[in-house]
């Protein structure tokens, strides 16, 4: 066993914030995306903290974030976290059929055990689907890792 | 050999390989709490210069020979909370002994001095952008979370790493064999 490096190492386990709240997203239809947050058990993120865009499509609307947890933080008063999944919908404004876009969020949160990432921002870029011709494929942010190696 | 024989001893390979190897399986990480970069040396940390929450420039190489408490921290971050109050309380009552603590703010300096205001800050806050994150995960902080703190002893070495909040009964067994 790793008796080199690791002596001496804590025992904590910590994830890199893109792992933490893995984003992806995906076409519901040729109008409709939807954004989602994979977020890591013992992590969350802070609604208020929340913000997508669509480029070069603009959005019809600002996203409705669903109501989050209530987290009494003994500082910052009464504050909403998402944990465990965030879906949010999007709604394009005047969207073309086959178009590349890119869905950005930008996101900030913490493990519960005491520390904070900075706020982040991720992308997933995909093709709008033609009308009629319904949705496509999750596309992940960070892709899972192929290997125990990478 | 059947199909399914060769999957596990695939498994079994590979999963020996990187255990053997020290790595985790999937994306979880180690963080280095300490040892990874102690006793290191920390030039990287003292060549630096940010200014405070005035906009006046301090250079970290001031500090040098004496025991010095680096704290990476953000308003945005609670757990910060907790621990600066028992810093100011170890700056004072260690400061003549050669204790020199310095925050480094992932923040905006009106909120940096509103903070350093309302717990009567005895030591620098400077103000770090997101640079100073990146200088951090040099230092140790491989995910790049917050807050971090280094202690450097007199000689420039550094002799621990913290991520997550450094409390003070483990800040003063550190420092009782520093100072």
């Amino acid at each position: 066993m790793a008796l080199g490096p690791a002596a001496g190492w804590a025992q904590t386990d910590l994830l890199e914030p893109q792992r933490a709240f893995a984003f992806s997203a995906r076409a519901l239809d040729e109008k409709t995306l939807e954004a989602q947050f994979a977020i890591a058990r013992g992590y969350y993120l802070y609604r208020d903290k929340l913000k997508f865009s669509v480029e070069p499509a603009a959005l019809a609307s600002v996203p409705t974030l669903p109501a989050g947890e209530i987290k009494d933080d003994e500082f910052f008063g009464r504050v909403q976290t998402y944990r465990t999944r965030l879906a949010v919908r999007l709604t394009l404004d005047a969207p073309t059929a086959g178009e590349r876009v890119t869905i950005r969020a930008e996101s900030q949160g913490c493990a519960d055990a005491g520390v904070c990432y900075p706020p982040q921002v991720q992308t997933v870029t995909l093709t709008l689907p033609a009308a009629g011709k319904g949705g496509g494929p999750a596309i992940d942010a960070t892709p899972p890792r192929k290997s125990w190696f990478n | 050999m059947n199909r399914r024989y060769s999957v596990w001893l695939i498994v079994a390979v590979v999963g020996a390989v990187a255990l053997g190897s020290g790595l985790y399986f999937g994306t979880r990480v180690r963080v280095p709490e300490a040892g990874l970069v102690a006793g290191a040396d920390a030039s990287a940390l003292l060549g630096i210069a940010l200014p405070d929450a005035s906009g006046r420039q301090e250079a970290l190489a001031q500090w040098k020979g004496k025991v010095l408490v680096v704290n990476f921290w953000a308003t945005w971050c609670t757990p910060y909370r907790e621990e600066m109050p028992e810093f100011v309380a170890a700056q004072n009552e260690l400061g003549a002994r050669g204790l020199q603590f310095v925050g480094i703010a992932i923040d905006d300096a009106d909120k940096v001095r509103q903070y350093a205001a309302e717990i009567g800050l005895n030591y620098p806050a400077l103000i770090g952008g997101y640079g100073s994150i990146e200088l951090s995960r040099t230092l140790g902080n491989s995910v790049g979370a917050l807050p971090f703190t280094v202690v450097v002893d007199r000689s420039g070495r550094i002799v621990h790493t913290q991520l997550g909040p450094l409390r003070d009964a483990k800040l003063r067994s550190i420092l009782a064999q520093l100072l």
